[in-house]
């Protein structure tokens, strides 16, 4: 192949989104770690209005699903979407000023929960100037990757990846969503008022607080997942057709299940039913699209042997499925009925989360790192370590989760036979003090694996820069 | 009325104009996939699309 011909790509934004997003990783699982501390310990909260757990909940959500989450997005875009059209980024600095802007936003978001300012709109606590930033970055974001999808070469490719269309679905989805649940009323500078309320109030927040989870943490780290999986097991994707499916699947269904967040409440009957069956419907293409990433190793499953990369993709879509299958059981009314309210939705978010989420994202994430820098990582046996201390953190966490949300549902819900409570909510909390601790545990080493891929990735790049510089002193 | 019909049965002038936004919305929204999924599906089609995933092993 005539090497000349490749265009060469804009990788410094990616490198800088690459490294913040790491290092996100890092603080946002810390936050997680003491918040689950301070349920298990509750004198951990060392009565600092600052980060008592109320206040340092709502920064781990923000720190992880935005800030580590919302960086992962915007690295894997601006890196693939470069590759699969064969162009530089539409526009460099912009690029760069909405990597900037984001960091700066979401610092400023967690330093202003902290301090007690927040909407109470789950993720959407941040007030409105800082959410009006963070709407305008997030429009920038998408505008310069719809014009690099649009500025390349129709001739040599003419066909748009599907990884570019779970991107883009999640962009278009995320910006009118948080736009419409974020309509308020402002009374001063760091206080307003939404434009819903009641049962509207509560329809909009889930219709935004499920989509959250479908556009931001499902639709875009799929676009990861249909890029990544190919390309670091050097194979093509299973069947392109069931990713088309998958992708209108989840562009038609996702919108309709928020309701199932609102069972049992004063919303009309019809419309968690709805939820329910839509979520029913949803295990179908998600079940799809894992098999797809899965049965892309098919023929080369002994490269999970050596390739420790490739496991942490390949785990994530074993966790997708496992948290697909789980979310719609949950959805359907008379199982939530039990798990509603309890630590068992916590678990599941988790299973998500953590096995999901992050374990593609640091899949991806590592993959970047030795390309950006064309180098191999410093530690191949550290990433396998860190690989290890993710799976069992993981799996300590949702355990812990399932056993505590499981008693906390039965205890109370449990009579006596006069008919009154067999237990009190005192004792249902104490009860959970040991699932408490054990999750807390989980979440340790979780947090640990981060911090050693923190420490691999910065040796790696110390080490591909110390290399790069040394033909430059040989010549001089 | 039986069980099965009393639960589907509707009273269609009580529907309000929201009601019957939704309900269209819902009935072109399902339309709109059965297209869509027909079209990926097309056993025409299937050499082009699969096709396209060969190329990102190739982009760098
Ligand atoms: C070390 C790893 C982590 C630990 C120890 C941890 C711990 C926690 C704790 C203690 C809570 C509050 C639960 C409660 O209110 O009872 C929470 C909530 C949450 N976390 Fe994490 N977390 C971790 C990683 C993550 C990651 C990586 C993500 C997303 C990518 C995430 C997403 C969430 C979400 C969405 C919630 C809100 C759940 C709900 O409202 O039901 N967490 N986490």
């Amino acid at each position: 192949m005539d090497t000349t011909a490749q265009p060469q790509y804009d990788n410094g934004v990616v490198k800088y989104l690459t490294v913040g997003a790491i290092v996100f990783l890092v603080i946002g699982t810390f936050f997680g770690t003491f918040a689950a501390s301070q349920l298990a310990w509750p004198a951990l909260n060392f009565d600092i209005a600052e980060i008592t757990f109320a206040r340092l909940r709502v920064m781990h959500t923000n720190t992880v699903i935005f800030a580590f989450g919302g960086m992962t997005l915007m690295a894997t875009a601006f890196y693939t979407v470069q590759r699969t059209n064969g162009v530089k980024l539409w526009s460099n600095s912009m690029a760069w000023w909405t990597a900037i802007l984001f960091t700066i936003g979401l610092l400023l978001t967690v330093v202003s929960i902290s301090l007690g300012m927040t909407t109470g709109k789950e993720y959407h606590e941040q007030e409105w100037p800082l959410a009006i930033a963070i709407a305008v970055v997030w429009t920038m974001y998408t505008f310069n990757f719809v014009m690099t999808i649009a500025i390349r070469n129709k001739e040599t490719h003419s066909h748009v990846y599907v990884s570019n269309w779970f991107f883009l679905g999640m962009m278009i989805a995320i910006t009118y969503l948080y736009v419409v649940n974020g309509l308020a009323i402002p009374v001063s500078l760091f206080r307003s008022y939404s434009m819903f309320a009641g049962v509207q109030d509560a329809m909009i927040q889930w219709w935004w607080g499920h989509n959250a989870v479908g556009f931001f943490l499902t639709a875009g780290f799929l676009a990861i997942m249909y890029y990544f999986v190919p390309k670091q097991a050097q194979r093509p994707i299973y069947s392109y057709r069931l990713s088309v499916i998958h992708f209108w699947a989840l562009m038609f269904g996702y919108v309709w299940l928020g309701a199932h967040h609102l069972q049992y409440t004063a919303l009309p009957d019809w419309t968690g039913s709805l939820g329910a069956v839509i979520s029913l419907a949803m295990i179908i293409p998600s079940w799809g699209g894992a098999l797809n990433g899965m049965l892309t190793l098919s023929g080369a499953w002994d490269r999970l042997r050596t390739d420790y990369i490739l496991r942490f993709l390949i785990i994530s879509l074993a966790f997708y499925a496992m948290s697909t299958f789980e979310g719609p059981v949950m959805a359907a009314k008379t199982v939530n009925a039990l798990s509603h309210y309890t630590d068992w939705t916590v678990g599941h978010v988790h299973s998500g989360a953590l096995g999901w989420v992050a374990m593609v994202s640091i899949g991806a994430l590592y993959h970047m790192v030795m390309k950006l820098w064309k180098t191999e990582m410093y530690s191949m046996q550290l990433i396998n370590f860190h690989f290890w201390l993710a799976t069992i953190g993981t799996v300590f966490y949702i355990v812990a989760m399932w056993v505590s949300g499981i008693m906390q549902g039965l205890m109370w819900r449990a009579y006596d036979e006069y008919g009154t409570l067999a237990y009190t909510f005192a004792e249902s909390v104490a009860a959970m003090h040991p699932y408490y601790a054990m999750r807390a545990f989980g979440g340790l080493l979780f947090f640990s694996g981060a911090v050693v891929m923190l420490y691999n990735v910065v040796m790696t790049i110390r080490m591909a820069n110390a290399r790069a510089s040394k033909p430059v002193e040989a010549t001089a | 009325m039986s069980s099965i019909e009393h639960y589907f049965s509707t009273d269609w002038s009580a529907l309000t104009g929201q009601d019957w936004a939704g309900l269209i919305i819902t009935v072109l929204v399902f339309v709109g996939m059965l297209i869509t999924f027909s079209l990926a599906l097309r056993p025409s089609k299937r050499k082009e699309l699969e096709e396209q995933k060969h190329k990102i092993l190739e982009d760098d």
